[in-house]
């Protein structure tokens, strides 16, 4: 049995066992009475006297039970504490701890056996006692709950004695050999704890002549000194063998001179296998509040109190404790207040150690500060990620995430601060606070307010600035621009891209990107994403950053969506979601792989990646929009190059053309269902030219009503729609048609003439479309006579793949030669033109590529419908 | 851009909104924004005092920190109703001569020794030798050539254009101070814009574009920066000088500087735009004109969000959504628009005149038959004139086209391109490539 347990355990025991007395009472009683039927007067007069003997002595005990009772009422309340601790953390003890647990558990074992009258128990449980004290014992001096037990024991032994002579027969045998037993031993050992034992009995001999009333109080004094100062002296004893002081020189224990060498001897003990960390926080605790410090040893305590505090949830995926975060967090918030009061004192990194054993440090001649080795970026960093640790674990969907999710705010803040105190730091240039810090600390205030609305980010900061002094300004994040949280991001970032470089420089741009994007600024946001030449170089930078890149990729892509730019929609969210691993690139759930070869160790590190909740994009919508801008290009696509053999390879989405493969070979299909099937019924409607029946399906899907705007999408998507229709029906019918008259075209798709004629247009002259306009009876005329020869197609095919086979060879060669033989001077001539386009970002001439694609496309394979449809 | 939002797009404009003065300026000199401001107040109607003042003020502004106190005085009297200029003028006025007079002397000296044909026959390509040269034999000091460089500023900022450029020119030759000598260069470009001297003026542009892409190679930001201007500066010569319009396209499109474009001064679009449809008729080569066209309609996609004027939408609504009509409107208010640029003025009728022929091209290549009055219609001419119209273009294009004048109509004939045309067009470059690969590979 735990020791935390005990105090608890016993009093409830205690009540149990004393209806159990009561009940043992009455069963002698019968006993007695079966066995000596013919009971004399005598007898049953002695019995009576004896009855009121031991129920003397009952009250004796239960005296002395009420007093346990209230002792351990007491300690229980204060173990209860530690106990809430302990189980909520872990149940690593140091052996010392152990050991004295067993003590505690043996000792209530003999309790238990004493209430019984249970002889033979405590004998066993006596001789247990004894070999463990010798393990516990420093010096002279046992533990003092020994010392209670066995004074206690001698005491109830003695009665027992006493009581036996009156009534001998009541004794089974092996009670009384075990009643002898601890007789004999009792005696001898008490010998050698003859003063503590003497000095228990005084004390407690006092505490039996006084009221209860009166004594409680006294009682509790004594416990609740007794828990915490047992520990601490065990903490001392175990580290560098601390002499023991009298529990009411506790006070005297953590002078102002003495803090520091505690503090030394707790960073000693870290990290090492037998501290026990929970006891350290307490003590240091205590360090903090009850002593009037110098802001140099309360720093110090602070940054020591919050490391150990952070210790509690290393290693392993546990997380830290929400009590100690939130503890932390309040103790980081009273070391940043210090920091901000004391001047002269500074925190800074690299700065030399005191040797405070003997004396308190001073500022320095000719100093201007104080410093003081240690990191506060590096604190909040960690108070950061544990805050994350944590959301990852909690189950999004209960009020405790959300609960916990406030905490961002006072985390927020904490951040907020230490940026303001760095800033402070860096104004006087003889610190030499590297920039890295500073830098490391916007970063962190940029990762949690990218990804917000710019309301939330608004109140974060209203929040932020509350909780500061009036006058305090920022000089990077000044008050006055803090309304506005664009600019707030935009400063940010621009600060960081000046004043970093590498991963926080990306890092930065990646965040400001995201956030214009969320913010439906489009075009700025492209524009970004394409200057920083990300593209290029993200495979070499860390996971972490990579999600980053997915998630500002994806959120582009939502927004070109958002404005109705399919094709850049589409062509964005390819990269990520026509991979199918959604969920993995966004670190939103782990992918849970067939045949998969990860080892734990790897899932961990997946695990650990994830982003907590909050911050997901929502992937349904994500899918429902990626497969909605396949379908408006795949659909005429499909429906240009029909089912000619050669075209296959134009594929924009493999994804979606493998869903839409499954979903035709289908035999029945149902109404939709989910998103997938939604749009996939879309599809074939649009493909068959009912362009109404697909807006309607399209319009059905749910999920649309969790974009903003949710009405101006439809009708955006219903314009798309009818426009993608017309170009699907003038290529899949184009070959029975002679000539269509443009009005019939309107009525049909509800679109008016001129934007008719402007598509078709648009498509003879791309050549899609083998056909003329006729002004005069407004009306497309198709051209007839242009199919081709299966050999005439398969010549062109052939050309195709040659040319294609010498590019691949040059591109290669280049490539080897990193481009440097002149031989290729016509290509790089090429090359320029192109990069005239693509040098706004390697991604606008992929962008512009794909015009030149499709009409290219278009030219390979004029009148491919036409043809194809004859031929087929 | 807010003036340009696509809300004004089938309202009557008002060219104003176009006006891109403002824009311009900022990368312009002093003495190149003034010639714009004169053309702004010579376009205001009577009744327009109020614009006029602004002007005037506007004018007034800009060139108090020049050195042409005359004139600058002059504007003071008109800008205050004053009969004479206050005495200041005519202190600066003396300050100004004193400093002429000053330069004068300083560099009396080497200008009198740069005229001798002694001297100058024993001048050599060496920069550093000749000024040992002159040091050592006629006592020149690198402050007197120094001297020259000042005397040229201060000689271009009283407006005295020529001899600042004649100034600017020595100094180049003698000086070896990169700085100071690209400097030079664009105050000798300046003062041959200001004067006009058209042929100069592209070789001083040529040099500051050589002296921006190696100089700046390692500072992309100066050499955006400097791009940006050389782009505005080189407006002038684009619509001034026939000769330099080519160069000067070639420039426009080169990497750099349509990424300059892009990135800095979208506006400039609508010059580009505008010398490329006038350019059609008069390139040299079809193919490079064709080119120019293909890229001006792709940078206009591109950067519709950013920039968009009546020009660069008439070229949106012609090339990319083949939406005739809104291109005729379109082309309306372009005409109102190049007839309130300073810049583009003399233009106008050509644009419009080339811009009608794309119309018509693009128009000829979708429709299979054309109703003539319809057309004349279209294209803002009379029955008769239409006609004469189509037949010269069908002529000059060599478009396969007929005239039905009984139906009245113009009948189309595409022939669809022949398989064997496009498998030997694929192919043509094949062998050529493989050979050069074969040699690469080789070497």
């Amino acid at each position: 049995m735990s020791r935390f347990f005990r105090g608890g355990d016993d009093s409830s025991t205690d009540s149990s066992s004393e209806e159990e007395e009561v009940y043992t009472s009455e069963e002698e009683e019968e006993k007695v009475q079966a066995e000596d039927e013919s009971s004399s007067e005598e007898e049953s007069d002695e019995e009576e006297s004896d009855e009121e003997s031991s129920s003397d002595e009952e009250e004796g005990t239960k005296k002395k039970g009420a007093s346990r009772f209230l002792q351990s009422d007491d300690e229980s309340e204060e173990e209860e504490e530690e106990q809430s601790d302990d189980e909520a953390t872990t149940k690593v003890k140091s052996a010392k701890d152990k050991r004295f647990d067993e003590l505690e558990s043996t000792i209530s074992q003999i309790q238990n056996g004493q209430k019984i009258n249970d002889w033979s128990l405590i004998a066993n449980e006596f001789d247990k006692l004894n070999r463990q004290v010798v393990k516990l014992q420093d010096g002279s001096k046992a533990p003092k709950s020994y010392i209670k037990a066995i004074a206690d024991l001698e005491d109830f032994m003695n009665e027992t004695l006493a009581k036996q002579k009156v009534t001998p027969k009541k004794m089974n045998a092996t009670n009384a050999r075990g009643l002898n037993a601890v007789k004999q031993r009792i005696r001898k050992n008490n010998k050698e704890y003859q003063t503590q034992i003497d000095a228990y009995r005084k004390d407690a001999d006092a505490f039996m002549e006084s009221d209860d009333e009166v004594a409680a109080p006294k009682v509790v004094s004594k416990v609740r000194f007794e828990a915490p100062v047992v520990s601490a002296e065990q903490q001392e004893e175990d580290d560098k063998g601390f002499s023991t002081v009298d529990s009411r020189g506790k006070v005297v224990q953590y002078t102002p001179e003495s803090i520091l060498k505690h503090l030394r001897a707790i960073i000693e003990s870290r990290g090492k296998k037998n501290t026990d960390r929970l006891e350290q926080i307490k003590v240091m605790e205590t360090l903090n509040k009850v002593v009037p410090i110098t802001p140099y040893q309360k720093i110090r305590v602070l940054q020591t109190l919050i490391s150990a505090r952070f210790d509690l949830g290393a290693g392993g995926a546990a997380q830290m404790p929400l009590d100690q975060w939130k503890a932390a967090e309040r103790d980081l918030a009273s070391l940043l207040e210090i920091l901000e009061k004391e001047k002269d004192h500074v925190v800074v990194e690299g700065a030399e150690e005191w040797d405070d054993d003997d004396k308190l440090p001073t500022i320095p001649e000719g100093e201007k500060y104080l410093k003081v080795p240690g990191s506060v970026v590096s604190l909040i960093e960690r108070l950061d990620d544990e805050l994350t640790r944590s959301l990852q674990a909690i189950d999004p969907h209960t009020s405790e995430y959300i609960d916990r999710l406030t905490d961002e705010g006072s985390l927020y803040n904490t951040i907020f601060r230490g940026l303001l105190y760095y800033e402070h730091l860096r104004k006087d240039v003889s610190l030499e606070v590297p920039q890295e810090s500073l830098n490391r600390i916007i970063q962190r205030r940029l990762d949690h307010v990218y990804y917000k609305p710019a309301q939330v980010v608004k109140i974060l900061e209203e929040n932020a600035w509350k909780q500061v002094s009036a006058e305090a300004d920022s000089e990077i994040t000044p008050r006055s621009q803090s309304g506005d949280a664009g600019k707030l991001i935009n400063i940010l970032s621009n600060y960081l891209f000046e004043n970093s470089e590498g991963i926080i420089r990306a890092r930065a741009m990646l965040c400001q990107i995201y956030f214009l994007a969320l913010h439906d600024e489009y075009y700025k946001s492209r524009d970004l994403m394409l200057t920083s030449h990300l593209q290029e170089t993200i495979a070499n930078f860390d996971i972490a950053t990579q999600i980053l890149y997915n998630r500002t990729l994806v959120q582009v892509g939502l927004c070109a969506f958002r404005k109705g730019l399919v094709y850049d929609a589409q062509n964005t969210l390819q990269e990520i979601c026509g991979s199918g691993r959604q969920k993995e690139l966004l670190a939103q759930g782990v992918m849970i792989q067939r045949y998969s070869q990860v080892t734990p160790e790897q899932e961990r590190l997946e695990k650990q990646r994830q982003l907590p909740f909050h911050m997901h994009i929502n992937l349904e919508l994500l899918e429902c929009v990626y497969l909605t801008c396949s379908m408006l290009l795949e659909i005429p696509l499909l429906a240009q190059t029909g089912s000619s053999p050669d075209v296959k390879k134009r594929i924009i989405s493999k994804t979606y053309r493998r869903m839409l493969e499954y979903h035709e070979r289908q035999i029945f299909t149902g109404p939709p269902e989910n998103t997938r099937d939604h749009v996939m019924q879309a599809s074939k409607a649009l493909a068959a030219g009912e362009w109404k029946k697909a807006t309607d399906f399209i319009h059905s899907i749910k999920i649309w009503d969790l974009m903003p705007n949710t009405e101006g999408i439809k009708t955006m998507l219903a314009k798309q729609i009818q426009e993608e229709g017309l170009r699907t029906y003038l290529f899949t019918y184009a070959p029975f048609y002679d000539t269509l008259a443009i009005a019939t075209l309107s009525s049909m798709f509800e679109l008016d003439s001129r934007k008719v004629s402007a598509v078709v247009s648009k498509m003879i002259s791309h050549e899609e479309l083998a056909a003329a306009l006729d002004q005069v009876t407004e009306t497309v005329i198709f051209r007839k006579g242009v199919e081709l020869s299966r050999l005439q197609s398969l010549a062109l095919t052939l050309s195709d793949k040659a040319s294609s086979l010498i590019e691949t060879n040059e591109r290669t060669l280049e490539q080897k030669t990193q481009g440097s033989a002149n031989a290729f001077s016509r290509k790089d001539n090429r090359g320029g033109g192109q990069r005239g386009g693509g040098q706004r970002g390697g991604r606008g001439g992929a962008r512009t590529g794909g015009n030149p694609q499709r009409q290219a496309g278009g030219t390979q394979f004029t009148g491919g419908a036409l043809g194809n449809a004859v031929r087929g | 851009m807010a003036s340009t939002s696509p809300a004004t797009v089938n309202g009557d404009v008002a060219p104003a909104n176009y006006d891109l003065v403002l824009k311009l300026a900022p990368h312009l000199d002093r003495h190149m924004i003034f010639p714009l401001l004169e053309f702004n107040a010579g376009r205001l109607k009577e009744d327009e005092t109020d614009k006029a003042r602004e002007i005037l003020a506007a004018k007034y502004a800009l060139l108090k920190k020049t050195n042409m106190t005359d004139y600058v005085a002059n504007l003071y009297c008109e800008l205050e109703g004053l009969k004479e200029p206050p005495a200041e003028y005519a202190e600066r006025r003396q300050k100004v001569f004193h400093q002429l007079e000053k330069y004068e002397q300083e560099t009396a000296k080497i200008t009198e020794l740069l005229q001798r044909d002694d001297v100058v026959n024993n001048l050599r390509s060496d920069k550093v030798a000749n000024l040992e040269f002159l040091k050592k034999e006629h006592d020149v000091t690198i402050d007197m050539v120094n001297a020259l460089y000042d005397f040229g500023q201060l000689q271009y900022s009283c407006g005295n254009y020529a001899d600042a450029s004649e100034l600017l020119y020595r100094f180049r030759v003698l000086s070896t101070d990169n700085d100071k000598v690209s400097y030079a260069t664009w105050g000798r470009l300046a003062c041959e814009i200001l004067t006009m001297n058209w042929e100069s003026a592209m070789e001083e542009l040529q040099k500051v574009r050589e002296s921006i892409d190696t100089r700046l190679a390692n500072n992309p930001l100066a050499q955006l920066q400097h791009r940006t201007q050389l782009v505005h500066w080189a407006l002038f010569p684009l619509f001034n000088y026939d000769k330099a319009r080519e160069p000067l396209l070639d420039l426009f499109f080169n990497a750099g500087f349509i990424n300059t474009i892009q990135a800095n001064s979208p506006w400039i679009l609508r010059y580009l735009t505008v010398a490329v449809i006038t350019n059609r008729g008069r390139a040299k080569n079809a193919g490079v004109h064709q080119k120019q066209m293909k890229d001006v309609v792709r940078i206009v996609k591109q950067e519709a969000y950013e920039y968009q004027d009546p020009i660069t939408r008439f070229v949106h609504a012609l090339c990319i959504d083949f939406d005739f009509e809104e291109a005729q409107q379109q082309l309306v208010l372009a005409e109102e628009v190049l007839r309130s640029d300073f810049f583009l003025l003399a233009h106008a009728d050509d644009f419009v005149d080339s811009a009608r022929h794309l119309i018509f091209e693009s128009y000829c290549k979708i429709h299979a038959r054309i109703s003539l009055k319809d057309l004349s219609a279209r294209l803002g001419l009379n029955n008769d004139d239409a006609e004469k119209w189509i037949v010269n273009l069908i002529r000059d294009t060599r478009l396969d086209a007929k005239i039905d004048y009984q139906e009245g109509t113009v009948v189309m004939n595409h022939p669809p391109s022949s398989v064997y045309q496009q498998v030997i067009e694929r192919t043509k470059g094949g062998f050529f490539r493989t050979q050069v690969l074969t040699a690469a590979v080789a070497r």
